[in-house]
């Protein structure tokens, strides 16, 4: 076969491609009677907005074949704006890969299907039709993050740059966070661990394996070394010896004791005050020790928290912070993540941890109209329900909440009185 | 002759027994009585322990007095109430009888169990021997079995210790990963060792021989708020006590759920943060109702 026999079949191959396409566009306008261009050219006769939408610089690719029934029925639909789906379904009917399998974390807006929140179906003027272009999209919703960021005195490059330098926008099959890969690995990218003055910064230590986030606020912070903002002295005054064992020797990052027992050799006064009530808050008594609670190197919450009071109590204490999440009146200190205003976290000799060992006291540091109400309580009025407790605030409520309102365990305020004062029942 | 009346009696009888036997498995809570006072007329103050044996004795843990109880329960009546005040004993919390009557108790507050005899004599302290590697344990919870083992929950080395009835070191099985916050164990007649976690509201078993733990039954969150405690009883049932949620809940042998007994509330036959139970040979079952300064008595019918 010579080279004018390969051009023609080559010329004949294209033809019959473009005769194919062309007759399957043809094909359908013919079935159903259509008037040419009705797949959605037609369209814009009546939406005259859609020109200007078309002279954006990033079009939804159907807008701009003109293929507005790749999205819309244009007789009637089941759903708003005639899409021929439900808004949370459509756009994965094209965009099927946005979540790996098995991804180890989703934005929400995908979970949920509401793309809209940050691309806009039809054009805008930013890439990928989103909404706006930066970091100003993501700060929409994570408003305080955006605060934090702006804020910062120490900032991280990668995060002026842009979110999407660290995280993926829809997915990631890596690492929780949508990180487009997990920790220490992502840092490291960019990060040498080999340089000298990365060895130097962290003493000699070999911490290319350890989770950087355990000590750096990746979002950037008002600390040197972009450090949390609450750092643990040893680490500030760089003597990390002060826990583990020394840089050079066998085993550099295993500390020197373990438990509640490494803590107490500086926090000796406050360990043995603990020890010396009649309850120890549990996990103090573990293997984790202070650790349970407590981040040794920094923090962003003070006294070195692991994270909010909500999140970190709530860790173990679940059924207590279900219990107020699904509570009718919200009872403020517990709203508040506050919850060391009545618990003492590290031990008390009162029962639930209190700070004091009267409930009606301890209630009374905030509700002082407590002190003067006029139905008996205190150490002399017994409760008829059980002559071996006295009425008390609890007698009433629950301070964590109820499905009731008031923190009261019935349904109305006179299925409660009538548990005592029962001459009154109906 | 058999009359209709009589035959159709017969199908009804006949179709009742998958009804009875069934029935045989469903367990109910027969309050008998409170006890609220001891043998002086002093109330109870937030009673976390209590221990029973087959000759009908009980003993609670007063924990908010410092002291022990004992009393007896025969007959449906309760007698008794004489204290047990010792300097070494300040926060009795778990308490536990082996077969000669001692008297164990574990102290919340010192982290140590003492060994009481019968009569409540102080005859010194649980310190396990030939521990391997030397650390001391951090009791959060402890049970005897039928040959006076005794069983440690080590919250400290994460792990269960068996020691032998004179306190020497048998073996120990690992916590199993991942794992909340472990609240209590029990072993059955068989020897098998269950482990409560309290956060995840999940049962561990490790059987007899097995060295490590694994998953009896998936979270029961949905059952209850914070189990607190577990028993079991001579069929090999599991119990546990729903501390935040005021009740008690049946498993059986395999872990599954039976049923949700109790509720929470101030009146006799409620619970209001209950701590340990136990139960006797003769279906009694007794609380200690922590919160409502009370020890109560339940029948368990059947």
């Amino acid at each position: 076969m010579n080279l004018s026999h390969i051009r023609l079949v080559l010329l004949i191959l294209t033809l019959s491609l473009g005769i194919c396409l062309t007759a399957n566009a043809q094909d359908s306008e013919l079935k159903f009677k259509l008037k040419p261009g009705a797949s959605g050219k037609l369209c814009l006769d009546c939406h005259d907005a859609f020109k200007e939408k078309l002279a954006k610089s990033s079009v939804h690719t159907p807008l701009k074949k003109g293929d507005c029934i790749g999205c819309h029925n244009p007789h009637s639909s089941d759903h708003g704006k005639l899409l021929a789906a439900d808004m949370t379904n459509i756009c994965a009917t094209c965009h099927k890969s946005m979540v790996p399998a098995g991804a180890k974390s989703v934005h929400k807006v995908v979970a949920e299907g509401t793309c809209t929140k940050c691309h806009d179906p039809h054009s805008t003027n930013s890439k990928f039709n989103l909404l706006k272009g930066g970091n100003e999209l993501c700060f929409e919703c994570h408003k305080g993050m955006g605060e934090t960021i702006g804020k910062a005195k120490f900032k991280h490059l990668p995060v002026t740059k842009g979110c999407l330098t660290c995280h993926d926008p829809h997915a990631s099959g890596k690492a929780d966070f949508l990180l487009k890969d997990s920790v220490p690995a992502l840092c490291i990218g960019c990060h040498k661990t080999d340089r000298p003055n990365f060895i130097k910064s962290h003493m000699g230590y070999p911490v290319a394996g350890s989770r950087c986030t355990g000590c750096h606020d990746p979002h950037g912070s008002d600390r040197g070394g972009i450090l949390y903002n609450n750092v643990h002295k040893p680490v500030v005054s760089k003597m990390c010896n002060q826990c583990h064992e020394a840089a050079n020797s066998t085993t550099p990052l295993k500390t020197k004791k373990a438990g509640y027992e490494l803590c107490r050799v500086c926090h000796s006064t406050q360990v043995n005050s603990m020890f010396a009530k009649n309850r120890v808050h549990w996990p103090i008594l573990d293997k984790e020790g202070c650790l349970s609670c407590h981040n040794p190197h920094a923090s962003k919450q003070k006294g070195l928290i692991k994270a909010d009071l909500i999140t970190t109590c709530g860790r173990c204490h679940q059924d207590t912070i279900r219990r107020q999440e699904k509570s009718m009146t919200k009872h403020e200190p517990i709203k508040d993540g506050k919850c060391t205003s009545c618990h003492d976290p590290h031990a008390s000799d009162n029962a639930f941890l209190f700070n004091q060992a009267n409930v009606i006291d301890l209630c009374g540091t905030c509700h002082d109209w407590q002190k003067h109400s006029t139905h008996p309580i205190g150490e002399k009025t017994r409760d008829p329900r059980n002559k071996n407790v006295s009425v008390q605030c609890l007698s009433c409520h629950r301070a964590h909440g109820t499905e009731y309102k008031h923190f009261i365990p019935f349904p109305t305020t006179s299925d409660l009185c009538v548990q005592c004062h029962e001459q009154f029942k109906r | 002759m058999i009359t209709g009346t009589i035959r159709l009696n017969l199908v009804l009888a006949l179709l009742m027994i998958p009804v009875q036997s069934f029935s045989a498995q469903t367990t109910t809570l027969k309050l008998v009585q409170p006890v609220l006072t001891d043998a002086k007329e002093g109330m109870l103050k937030s009673p976390q322990g209590v221990a029973c044996n087959k000759e009908g004795l009980f003993i609670v843990g007063d924990t908010g007095n410092g002291r022990l109880l004992t009393y007896t329960f025969k007959d449906d009546a309760v007698k008794g109430g004489g204290e047990v005040k010792l300097p070494q004993m300040i926060y009795p919390q778990r308490l536990q009888l082996n077969s000669k009557g001692e008297i164990f108790v574990l102290d919340g507050k010192l982290r140590r169990i003492l060994r009481l005899s019968q009569q409540g004599a102080f005859i010194g302290f649980l310190d396990p021997q030939g521990l391997p590697g030397g650390t001391a344990p951090v009791p959060k919870s402890f049970k005897i079995d039928e040959q006076d083992n005794i069983y440690i929950l080590d919250t400290y080395s994460e792990r269960v210790i068996v020691l032998d009835p004179a306190g020497k070191y048998l073996k120990e099985v690992p916590f199993p990963s991942p794992h909340g916050f472990f609240t209590d164990l029990a072993v059955n007649a068989e020897g098998s060792i269950y482990l409560v976690d309290g956060t995840n509201s999940t049962v561990f078993v490790a059987e007899k021989k097995a060295m490590a733990f694994v998953p009896l039954t998936k979270s029961m969150k949905a059952d209850m708020d914070f189990p607190g405690y577990i028993t079991t009883d001579s069929r090999g049932n599991i119990y546990l006590v729903d501390q935040n949620g005021g009740g008690i809940i049946a498993l059986g042998p395999d872990g599954s759920f039976r049923t949700r007994m109790l509720s929470m509330g101030w009146k006799p036959g409620l619970l209001y943060y209950p701590g340990q139970i136990c139960l006797n040979n003769k279906g009694a079952l007794f609380v200690a109702d922590r919160d409502n300064n009370r020890v109560q008595i339940f029948e368990m019918a059947k």
